[in-house]
């Protein structure tokens, strides 16, 4: 029950702050005073919904009368009625939504129907989902990190038998031909395949901006940088591009595979090739163009709305301080992808980010 | 199935496909158009077509697509020159460009007719050895390994796998003669030299690595679930299953010496069950894999030892056999996706699983390849889910490195191809029983969902981001992660613990 006080009048803070007024409901000062659904409030709520027969049944003129809380207006049981309709999870479930769900929409929705999540406010909410992207980044981190280390690994591995085949060879026909079958199936195989002389650091670079250039307009120095930092481990993939009609594999392997690069290249965290790919790129269509160094793990980092795109572009400028859409056409350099944070935001690890 | 120009013709051949008794030699003189090779003219009336006509149905489908494929091979058939040459490649080359996708799509649709038939008259109804033969006969003239098309490469391997059964199944049934001879004519010559077929496994280990997502799915799925799990530990044991070269184990080792905030590097122990005789996973294998995990480990400056259990000759798992040492955790690996060739003994993997609930793991990581519906459970359906399974593999590779044909041939060869028999064989001899997937059993018998993390989850898209766009991952339930290639599912990595019954 609520118990009357009197109004402690607040001045107007940074931050909405809230009220007692005098049904005990409280509202924030904010210029549009707007009810703040406290967990009392709520679980009354839910008491009259559930008296009521379910959410379904509960309308909120019956709701306000069951529920008899002085200054609830319909407008307020509406919209809050909506959405406890619409989802009744708790925040905790956001973890199960898939990324492309996690857009900050969802969270406002399934914060906001959870009885436990209703006296969040915005702010909460924003830090949530930047809690989000910056675990994203640290996945994506660790990602490149082991994938490096299984390439090592792999490496050591190769060497190994090469080294083996090279004693047996040696013992068996006393020449040493490159290439060629000449019985030994193994080795034959990865010859085949391209030299096992792991390569120079530079011509993976070179192989490796070449490609890039022929797809991407990717610069070359935010790719050197990201390669620097990858010393000479990788795993040599390149995203192939079915779909922009290249055809061709972007690893360009002469005649076929090279296993130089499969041991030895940079590990490419590379941009994705169609970055028109389905519904991910609803939310940010300026940002995705062509040209752009845009990483599949971009695409991961976007929000996928749930709704429509036009709404949620708004919300998306209310939700993060940080999200300024720049001029559509961005540069490829990584740095500035930076600032939208919620659509893009991850920055790919190691192109020059910040996030290192 | 010769197709006939003049539609009146159509029926007469189809119908002595089907149900009279009438040969083929009534087709018009289409030497002419000898469907790519597949001159049914030359095919003298030894089988009997009319003991074969017990499933019609399946039959009409045959038709009615071959019917269609008719109108379409007109074309392309025109423009071929007319000679009487029996062989694939001389067809192929006559064909005309833009009419090739077509005709290879036709090409494929018939080899998967003839398999299905050949499928169906190894088990069916009305089991026809001989046709049977007959059958992959004629499969084997029209597809080869190494060339062709995704389809024809496949079927190569399913025509061979089917050989096998053929064979198999005339001496002693058993499970293990047949996967001592699944290897079939395409893998004899690997068999002589334990080291060579050693390169050529780490050759196309290398290259499927890098190809697909296949490999790492599974063991950074796994990996992420490990280390979430022993967050705190001091000690971690881990068992694993099938070792192969370790190569799982460096990417966790990496994991843990790096771990920022927390308990200082864990001492990691590995255990790696290894078997008699030669090969992958013999105990020789092992302990060179063991050597190397060691040196990787000294590299980084990860705590580390290494044993081995070795299996009995039947390769059951005794927990028994296994040290443990107090306060460690304990985490059971059983990785059974593509390089693994876990389909030679499926009783051993029970024993492992079932060792495993005894001991009690925090974690029990599970990765293995997702079937599809069973369907009445026969052979011939579950065969067509396996062509279906493994003909998205095949799209899969080649949808992302086109131009590789020579290096996915042979990841072909290497993995998939053993992997398709070792699998058919098991449905054969399986007929009949419940086929459910490993992941089943262990909720079966009283394992624990744990669920996958938001980063383990987070960490399987990026990396399927970083390949073609056509994998895509699922959360099929909360322990559960699905890689799928288009619409067929592929891998399933779930993680599951020990029930927490303290009468354990």
């Amino acid at each position: 029950m609520f118990h009357t006080k009197k109004p402690s009048t607040m001045n107007s803070h940074d931050r909405p702050m809230c009220v007692q007024g005098d049904s005990g409901l409280v509202l924030t000062t904010d210029p549009k005073p707007r009810l703040r659904w406290t967990v009392e409030l709520h679980e009354r709520f839910v008491d009259a919904v559930t008296q009521l027969g379910g959410p379904d049944k509960a309308t909120p003129k019956t709701i306000m009368r069951v529920m008899g809380v002085k200054g609830l207006t319909l407008y307020h049981l509406k919209s809050h009625l909506q959405k406890f309709r619409l989802g009744k999870q708790p925040l905790k479930d956001f973890s199960d939504h898939s990324i492309k769900d996690a857009s900050a929409l969802d969270l406002q929705r399934s914060a906001a129907s959870s009885s436990g999540m209703m006296s969040r406010s915005m702010n909460e909410m924003q830090m949530e989902v930047q809690r989000r992207l910056h675990e994203q980044l640290e996945v994506q981190r660790h990602l490149q990190l082991r994938t490096e280390a299984q390439g090592k690994y792999i490496q050591s591995l190769l060497e190994k038998a090469c080294q083996t085949l090279a004693g047996d060879q040696n013992l068996a026909s006393g020449s040493y031909k490159g290439l060629g079958n000449q019985g030994i199936p193994g080795m034959g195989a990865m010859k085949e395949f391209g030299s096992l002389n792991f390569p120079a650091f530079q011509d993976l670079n070179i192989y490796g901006g070449d490609q890039l250039d022929l797809q991407h307009n990717m610069d070359r120095p935010s790719l050197d940088g990201f390669m620097a930092n990858n010393d000479n481990i990788c795993l040599g993939k390149k995203r192939p591009s079915p779909y922009d009609g290249s055809g061709k594999s972007p690893l360009i392997w002469p005649d076929d595979l090279r296993l130089q690069d499969l041991g030895s290249g940079p590990a490419c965290l590379e941009p994705q090739d169609d970055p028109f790919k389905g519904d991910q790129i609803q939310m940010a269509p300026p940002s995705m163009d062509r040209g752009t160094d845009l990483d599949s793990i971009s695409d991961m980092y976007e929000m996928k709305p749930a709704l429509q795109g036009d709404g949620l572009d708004e919300k998306k400028f209310e939700a993060s301080a940080k999200l300024k859409r720049p001029s559509p056409r961005r540069s490829p350099l990584a740095a500035e992808r930076m600032s939208p944070m919620i659509n893009t935001g991850a920055m790919p690890q190691g192109r020059n980010s910040p996030f290192g | 199935m010769a197709m006939a120009i003049d539609g009146a013709k159509f029926e007469l051949d189809f119908s002595s496909y089907s149900s009279t008794t009438t040969t083929t030699t009534t087709t018009p003189a289409t030497s002419t158009e000898n469907d790519h090779g597949c001159n049914w003219n030359d095919w003298s009336p030894m089988v009997d077509w009319e003991a074969l006509s017990g499933a019609q149905d399946d039959f009409q489908d045959l038709i009615d697509s071959m019917m269609d494929d008719g109108a379409l091979m007109n074309q392309s058939i025109r423009l071929t020159v007319p000679d009487t040459s029996n062989s694939m490649s001389t067809s192929d080359t006559l064909v005309v460009d833009e009419e090739t996708s077509c005709s290879d799509d036709l090409k494929g649709l018939r080899l998967v007719h003839l398999l299905m038939a050949a499928a169906e008259a190894l088990t069916g109804l009305n089991k026809n050895r001989d046709l049977a033969r007959v059958i992959l006969v004629r499969l084997k003239e029209l597809v080869s390994p190494n060339d062709g098309t995704n389809m024809e490469r496949l079927a190569a391997y399913f025509t061979d796998a089917l050989q096998g059964l053929l064979e198999g199944s005339r001496s002693i049934h058993s499970n293990k003669h047949l996967s001592a001879t699944n290897n079939g004519p395409y893998h004899h010559h690997h068999r002589d030299d334990p080291q060579h077929h050693q390169n050529d496994v780490l050759a196309a280990f290398q290259l499927l690595q890098d190809m697909s997502p296949y490999v790492k799915f599974g063991h950074f799925t796994a990996n992420q679930a490990i280390l979430e799990a022993v967050a705190d530990d001091r000690r971690i044991h881990i068992v694993d299953y099938d070792i192969m070269e370790g190569i799982q184990w460096a990417s966790l080792m990496q994991a843990l010496v790096s771990r920022k905030d927390g308990p200082p590097t864990p001492h990691l122990r590995i255990t790696a069950l290894s078997r008699g005789g030669s090969g992958r996973r013999s105990i020789g294998t092992v302990q060179e894999t063991g050597r190397r995990l060691v040196a990787f480990a000294a590299s980084i400056g990860q705590p580390f030892s290494f044993h081995q259990c070795r299996l009995v000759s039947d390769e059951t798992f005794r927990p028994s056999a296994l040290k443990l040492v107090r306060g460690e955790a304990l985490v059971m690996n059983c990785m059974l996706q593509l390089p693994h060739f876990s389909y030679r003994a499926p009783d051993s993997v029970a024993s492992f699983l079932s060792g495993a609930k005894t001991l009690n793991p925090r974690l029990t990581a599970m990765v293995e390849e997702e079937v599809g519906p069973i369907g009445d459970g026969g052979f011939v359906s579950r065969f067509m889910d396996s062509l279906h399974h493994y003909s998205a593999f095949y799209d899969s590779l080649e949808a992302g490195f086109p131009m590789q044909g020579r290096a996915r041939a042979l990841v072909e060869r290497v993995f998939l191809g053993p992997r398709i028999a070792g699998s058919l064989a098991r449905i054969y001899s399986a007929r009949g029983e419940e086929g459910c997937s490993w992941g089943e059993r262990l909720a079966a018998v009283g394992f624990q969902p744990i669920k996958i993390s938001f980063a383990n989850h987070c960490q399987a898209k990026l990396l399927l981001g970083l390949f073609n766009d056509g994998y895509r991952v699922e959360e099929l339930a909360s322990n559960r992660l699905v890689l799928g290639w288009k619409s067929r599912r592929l891998l399933s990595a779930s993680i599951w613990t020990s029930p927490s019954d303290p009468d354990l």
